[in-house]
């Protein structure tokens, strides 16, 4: 072969592998990269004991209890249309609060999901308090809903 | 050409091979660094089994890097490289010899003793396979980038820290989808996305990393 | 005419001419000072005494003001060392080469206070000071980039092999770069995905965006000022060099 066509050789075999990472790449972000179940996905599954999982979705409104031990959080996990019941001993997060978004992780058990870390996450939404409770008012609130619901469904 | 690159490989393995137990040393740090994790955390297993996929592939990582300094260098001191140069293959694919060479003397053999660390960590079995599909597509990407890194430094005295400190960075992607692949498994949630962004990835970097290490070392030769 | 038949090719070879650039530079220099200077502290007094406080972080929030756009610069001069490296290497642009070598230690600059300050607002937000999540530890990832970048580069003696090294390096490691502007979106972290992404709806108050886009401008303005002074010193260092190199032969 002379140089030249070798070298288009390589050119071309270069541009094909190319493409074809970007396409494997591509495919990878179609099948989407997942990492938690929301409350649905969980509803629809059996899980034996052992099987580690992550449950994300927002902290249900009026569901958090608290244990007389001080430690024991009883609340749960929803993607606004799934429940799911989760207790967790141990130290919460700051921004862990009603209707804000959670990723608990732990193990299904007959009782229930039994957590043995919670994650809290915050939104991206930065707006004076008036603003927030005038959006609130008008039933446009978009806040606090958003984040892990949206991608949970997703 | 296709003779050139194969004689190349196989020099470059007959010379590991002769090189006895210090052409091992990069599977027998695996073997130490792993088992030292149970030694500084703790024994309990529930721990273990929650870190066993991290603890592995960093192990595997620091592994290839430790053996990165010696790609180029021997030839390089002795003047083999010029040599080489010289010769028929364009100097990217002579990369890409070093590199399958540099793949089979340290990255098959993590791969073979891998397993083994996986079930003294007690890691899930639900894992096992993927754990070892992305060590079979992430180490190849380890060795080609750590190319980059082995020509950079050819000519320099102490080149060896300086390998790290611009290669870890780069190894970084490498580390998160190979982990997340396991994690993803041993999880329920699937592994697929991110083996197949670690496929995308070997194939991008085995086009592109050679033409840089190459660049690389002919600027070290001038 | 010759300088019409230049204007055409301003884009690469214009400035090759280091002392047509310091005449440029010259020029402009002032202009971006006073930007640089008027910008950051219009900014600072909007953003820290005059914007409300937000309706769930109360005043802590207030970092964001000088955390988002030095995040943004940290991330904005590692593309601009790769473009420049790009052309250093591919047309040896002597220019292109320093702007490369002299963008580094300002970058990493940026990334260091991007996450000092992030760390200074997790405190107070996630109840500690450092979460290994994947955008922070990704912004450490960037760091690290630009020390090994600058570390490369000086282990040279020969400056111009150091430059095309070092340049070799800024291409690889630019695959790092969509992987850190994006982990927020890809991995579930902690860290609240980007504030001003979307144009249609960005999920800030107006009020609140305006100190933010001015801290903006002026670190821009200010990397231009720290940039022109780097390179001056950059190319009097090298006439230097030149100049030993002469008399050495005489």
């Amino acid at each position: 072969m002379k140089r030249k066509n070798r070298r288009l050789l390589f050119v071309g075999l270069g541009l094909a592998a190319l493409g074809l990472a970007a396409a494997l790449i591509l495919l990878a972000f179609d099948d989407n990269l997942v990492f938690f179940f929301s409350p649905t996905e969980v509803e629809g599954r059996e899980f034996t004991a052992e099987q580690r999982l992550r449950i994300g979705g927002l902290v249900e409104e009026g569901s958090v209890v608290r244990d007389d031990d001080g430690l024991t959080v009883r609340f749960n996990i929803t993607d606004l249309s799934t429940a799911v019941a989760v207790t967790y001993k141990g130290v919460l997060p700051d921004l862990f609060d009603e209707g804000q978004g959670v990723i608990a992780e732990g193990h299904m058990l007959s009782g229930g999901f039994v957590a043995n870390e919670i994650l809290a996450k915050h939104d991206e939404n930065y707006m004076p308090r008036e603003v927030a409770d005038a959006l609130k008012k008008s039933g446009q609130w978009q806040g606090t809903e958003g984040n892990v619901g949206e991608e949970a469904e997703e | 050409m296709v003779t050139a690159f194969f004689s190349l490989v196989g020099r470059d393995l007959r010379l590991a091979m002769r090189g006895g137990i210090g052409s091992l040393v990069a599977v027998v740090f695996f073997v130490i660094a792993a088992s030292l994790f149970p030694l500084g955390v703790g024994p309990e297993s529930a721990l273990l089994e929650r870190i066993a996929p991290g603890v592995l592939w960093v192990c595997a990582l620091l592994a290839t890097m430790l053996s990165l300094d010696r790609m180029f260098q021997d030839d390089y001191d002795d003047g083999s490289l010029e040599v080489i140069a010289l010769g028929p293959l364009p100097l990217e694919l002579v990369v890409l010899a070093k590199v399958l060479a540099h793949w089979l003397t340290t990255g098959l053999p993590l791969i073979i003793a891998a397993p083994v660390l996986a079930v003294l960590l007690n890691m899930s079995t639900q894992g096992f396979a993927v754990l070892m599909i992305s060590l079979l597509l992430g180490t190849p990407i380890l060795s080609l980038i750590g190319s980059v890194g082995a020509a950079l430094t050819v000519g320099l005295k102490r080149g060896g820290v300086l390998i790290s400190l611009m290669v870890l960075p780069l190894y970084v992607p490498v580390l998160i989808f190979a982990v997340g692949a396991v994690e993803g498994a041993i999880f329920g949630l699937g592994a697929e996305a991110n083996l197949l962004i670690l496929a995308g990835g070997f194939l991008f970097f085995l086009v592109l990393t050679p033409p840089a290490s190459a660049a690389a070392l002919r600027m070290a030769l001038e | 005419m010759a300088v019409k038949k230049k204007k055409a090719g301003i884009g690469i070879h214009f400035f090759a001419n280091p002392a047509r650039f310091l005449r440029f530079a010259r020029k402009i220099f002032p202009w971006v000072t006073i930007i640089a200077i008027a910008c950051i502290a219009a900014a600072l007094v909007l953003g820290l005494a005059v914007v409300p406080a937000d309706y769930r972080q109360g005043d802590a929030y207030r970092i964001i003001f000088v955390h988002v756009p030095s995040s943004w610069m940290a991330l904005m001069i590692y593309v601009i060392i790769a473009v420049a490296s790009a052309a250093g290497f591919i047309w040896r642009h002597p220019l292109a080469d320093l702007v490369a070598k002299s963008s580094a230690p300002i970058g990493a600059c940026f990334t260091l206070i991007s996450l000092v300050t992030g760390s200074l607002w997790g405190q107070p937000m996630w109840g500690t000071w450092w979460v290994w999540d994947a955008r922070i530890t990704s912004m450490l990832v960037l760091f690290f980039l630009y020390l090994g970048y600058i570390a490369l580069h000086s282990a040279y003696d020969d400056p111009t092999k150091g430059a095309r090294a070092a340049a070799i390096l800024a291409l690889v490691g630019v695959v790092n770069i969509p992987i850190i502007k994006f982990s927020v979106d890809w991995w579930n972290t902690l860290h609240q995905p980007a504030t001003i992404s979307k144009f249609d709806r960005p999920s800030m108050d107006a009020s609140m965006i305006a100190p933010l886009l001015l801290m903006v401008v002026g670190f821009i303005a200010f990397y231009l000022v720290v940039l022109i002074i780097r390179l001056r010193s950059e190319i009097a260092a090298r006439r230097i060099r030149n100049l030993r190199l002469a008399q050495t032969g005489n």
